[in-house]
């Protein structure tokens, strides 16, 4: 028995030592849609690719945009030039210098409809935004003409979901013009990736970080401070907490109800943040019910959101009523002040508007990574209690995103993917319901707010909008924002510089200890 | 033999045809739109319409399962939605590791399940019949997923003994893979021991029953000569058939238990590939276990006269 035992020991030893240098292991709830950023994309793949390519721009960790492979840019005073100048120095993986060459390639594979780039539409001019031209006039220079002034161009370019407008290598592609993989010039270079199970990202030694004594969200210090990183497809989320607990997993981001758990384990840290994602319940203004905006606003009078936020959380969230996420510089006291919880005037207003306990239906899904099932549950008791009369549907995502998209729906409990920029996150949820049936908000007074927001970067002049903003949207009720998602990370004693927000899978400037 | 396995070949056809075109048109009934989920919730009506177009999801049914179906006979499976990747490949691969696990811890439930059944009845009301019913009918109660996660808890976590995340290829190396293995093959062995040691136990009762047993211990036969000569040989036929029947569906999708120990096998990539809506990974998935289950079945007719003298293969 002890010679088996021994064995068996022996044999876990070679399966968890790494084959050289230090290697941090993390798990990813999903395996990497592709290794092609901006292009075959979710979530996860946009933030993980962070540490391998990079952009003339991105986003610090307030969420504001910054330069990146850029030294500096400068913006015409007619708002349509953009020059950037190239940081000095840097290489791709391949040893390739970086110059404003290979940019240009860059955006002409980009703005090319065959690559299929993600955001093609909001760079030609089909979404807004129109790009007339670019030029290299000399080869640290990167010169960018747009159709007309447009004050969150730079976000679009430092949109993760873009792919972060990554400069890449020529050599990403294979001779005959198809993708390979990416040869940028971030921290790590992509290693192997075996699919389904994990990849690894290798430290590139020689990598030229962005100024900073420190990281900052997806720019400043960047170093690589591990040899290799391996991302692991763990589904399964017990399967996460025993490989957390047993050291095979050094990260990995978990659910609030497992943080006490974790924490009182002294091998263990878990590090709490929230991220711009939004979670909400979400109206159709149209419907025959919920057209009345006495029973909408009934609907979000009559929950109890520290209760719901406190359940779903396990007590580590904030309420949020309010669009602008709540570490955002536009979070001020008017976004604090959200819905008055008060059920006696929930009844008034349905009284009011001759409710007679019409059915409400609410889609929910059961995904492990939204609150949107407990919350759902939680709220229909509270919605009850005022006489509304509740029904919860529970859908799975497909099904329940595919009516979604075409606005076939009473309420539905969602989350919102993240928007840094905060006009970008109203414009995410407001617009024509006739052009676009899965706005949810579509009030012309608010739309033209919302342009007007798009028109600058001034913080003077966009903080009265965006609280006005916030305001009407309190009013009228499309939506009924609960709070931001609580983003846990959890990780090994030894691991030390994670972060508890959206840039969790940015692994550089984190150590491990032997 | 070789005209009954064609023969068999052939009447499988149109079962896999029905297969493959009700796969086809069900799962584009199920709402959920592949280019809404790719595209996420800024999709706009008019992004939705190109990747329709660009996936030949614009086509109508008919044309596009005439596309796809012709692609098949030419042995092309399509590229999934999701990756790109070539779907005939994928299948296989995730396949073959699938059946690594299934195929050792069947033939382990075997080894153990089959003795374990006729001895039990053979001792029919014992203790050892009692300790083994009560065992096979505990270990068939027990959800995959409980017992997948006792053993990585206890194995992997209280005892260290065992790996708890991951998966290595044995090819890749054999130790390790090995190691990797050992519990998610543990789990199914354990499960389906339950299931075929009931079956081998009531088979073997049955027979015991019989005259000729009573006329084999009359001749003055030892106790095991009659039961693995006479009882075991003429009681084997159903237990075979359950066995038969039991890798086909294992074969078919093990994904609970491929989640719990992170193996990439078929049953994962079916379930992932439903919930992206990636329709040819999902025709691809569901042809293989058609396929399977077909060449299983025919497999375990062919093996019958092995065992069963009655049977002749015509």
């Amino acid at each position: 028995m002890f010679t088996r035992a021994s064995l068996l020991a022996l044999g876990i030893l070679a399966v968890t030592s790494p084959a050289f240098g230090q290697t941090l292991r993390v798990a990813l709830n999903q395996d990497l849609r592709s290794s092609e950023p901006g292009v075959n994309r979710d979530g996860n793949t946009d933030v993980v690719m962070t540490n391998v390519v990079e952009g003339l721009v991105s986003y610090d960790k307030g969420g504001a945009v910054g330069p990146l492979l850029a030294q500096s840019y400068e913006v015409s005073a007619d708002g349509k030039t953009y020059t950037f100048k190239l940081r000095k120095g840097v290489k791709f993986h391949n040893g390739n210098p970086l110059t404003s060459a290979a940019v240009v390639w860059n955006f002409d594979r980009y703005m090319n409809p065959k690559t299929n780039w993600y955001c093609l539409n909001d760079f030609n001019g089909t979404n807004g935004t129109k790009v007339v031209s670019y030029s290299a006039p000399d080869p640290d220079t990167f010169v960018l003409q747009i159709e007309k002034p447009d004050a969150l161009f730079l976000d679009s370019m430092a949109r993760t979901d873009c792919g972060g407008l990554a400069i890449m290598d020529k050599a990403s592609l294979k001779a005959d013009g198809s993708w390979d993989k990416p040869i940028g010039t971030g921290p790590f270079t992509f290693g192997e990736w075996k699919q389904g199970q994990s990849v690894q990202f290798d430290a590139y030694k020689g990598y030229v970080s962005a100024p900073g004594k420190e990281r900052d969200g997806f720019i400043g210090k960047k170093d690589p401070l591990v040899d290799h990183v391996i991302f692991m497809a763990i589904p399964d989320g017990a399967t996460v907490k025993a490989g957390l607990e047993s050291g095979e997993i050094d990260m990995a981001i978990v659910p609030e109800s497992d943080v006490k758990e974790l924490r009182a384990n002294k091998d263990l840290a878990v590090e709490v943040g929230t991220t711009p994602v939004r979670n909400s319940f979400i109206l159709q203004t149209r419907d025959p019910v919920l057209k009345d905006v006495r029973i909408r606003q009934a609907l979000a009078i009559s929950l109890d959101y520290k209760q719901i936020v406190e359940a779903v959380t396990d007590g580590l969230g904030r309420v949020n009523n309010s669009p602008v996420f709540d570490t955002s510089g536009y979070f001020g006291d008017v976004e604090k002040k959200g819905f008055e919880y008060n059920p006696e005037k929930a009844r008034q207003l349905l009284k009011e508007a001759g409710y007679k306990g019409q059915q409400i239906t609410v889609h929910a899904n059961k995904r492990s990574t939204v609150p949107s099932f407990p919350m759902t549950v939680i709220a229909q008791q509270m919605w009850q209690a005022v006489g509304l009369n509740v029904n919860i549907e529970v859908l799975d995502w497909p099904t329940q995103l595919s009516k979604y998209g075409v606005g076939g729906y009473m309420m539905q409990s969602t989350s919102y993917s993240p928007r840094f920029d905060v006009a970008s996150g109203f414009e995410q949820i407001s617009g024509d319901k006739d052009k676009q049936p899965r706005k949810v908000w579509d009030n012309p007074e608010a739309l033209a707010l919302i342009d007007k927001a798009m028109e600058t970067l001034d913080p003077k002049v966009r903080q009265p909008i965006f609280d006005k903003l916030h305001a009407m949207i309190l009013n009228d009720v499309p939506i009924i924002l609960t709070h931001n998602r609580v983003s846990c990370m959890a990780h090994s004693a030894k691991v030390q510089g994670v972060e508890p927000t959206s840039f969790s899978y940015g692994v550089w400037g984190i150590t491990k200890k032997d | 033999m070789l005209r009954f396995i064609l023969a068999r070949i052939v009447m499988a056809l149109p079962t896999l045809l029905i297969v493959i075109a009700s796969v086809f048109l069900l799962i584009r009934m199920v709402p959920g739109d592949p280019a809404a989920l790719m595209l996420g919730d800024n999709a706009d009506p008019a992004s939705i319409a190109m990747l329709h177009a660009k996936l030949g999801l614009d086509q109508s049914l008919p044309k596009q399962f005439a596309i796809w179906f012709g692609n098949l006979l030419t042995g092309d499976l399509g590229s999934s939605i999701a990756t790109g990747q070539d779907v005939l490949s994928l299948v296989w691969a995730r396949f073959t590791v699938s059946a690594q696990v299934v195929v050792a811890a069947v033939l382990l439930a075997c080894l153990v399940a089959v003795p374990a059944g006729v001895i039990a009845a053979w001792r029919q009301n014992g203790k050892l019949d009692i300790s083994a019913v009560s065992i096979a009918t505990l270990l068939m109660s027990v959800p995959t997923f409980w017992l997948g996660l006792l053993l990585l808890l206890f194995l992997g976590l209280k005892l260290r003994w065992l790996p708890v995340v991951g998966y290595v290829s044995i090819a890749e190396d054999p130790w390790r893979g090995t190691l990797y293995l050992i519990m998610p093959i543990l789990t199914l062995f354990l499960h389906e021991m339950g299931v075929i040691l009931r079956m081998a136990r009531a088979s073997t009762l049955e027979v015991m029953r019989l005259d000729y047993i009573t006329h084999a211990r009359a001749k003055g036969l030892t106790e095991s000569a009659v039961l693995w000569r006479h009882a075991f040989k003429n009681s084997f036929g159903p237990t075979w058939t359950l066995i038969g029947l039991v890798l086909g569906n294992l074969l078919g999708g093990i994904a609970v238990v491929e989640t719990v120990f992170t193996i990439p096998g078929v049953g994962r990539l079916l379930v992932d590939s439903i919930f992206g809506r990636d329709y040819p990974v999902i025709q691809g998935c569901m042809l293989m276990v058609a396929l399977v289950y077909v060449v299983v079945n025919l497999i375990v007719d062919l093996c019958y006269p092995l065992f069963d003298p009655r049977v002749t293969i015509e």
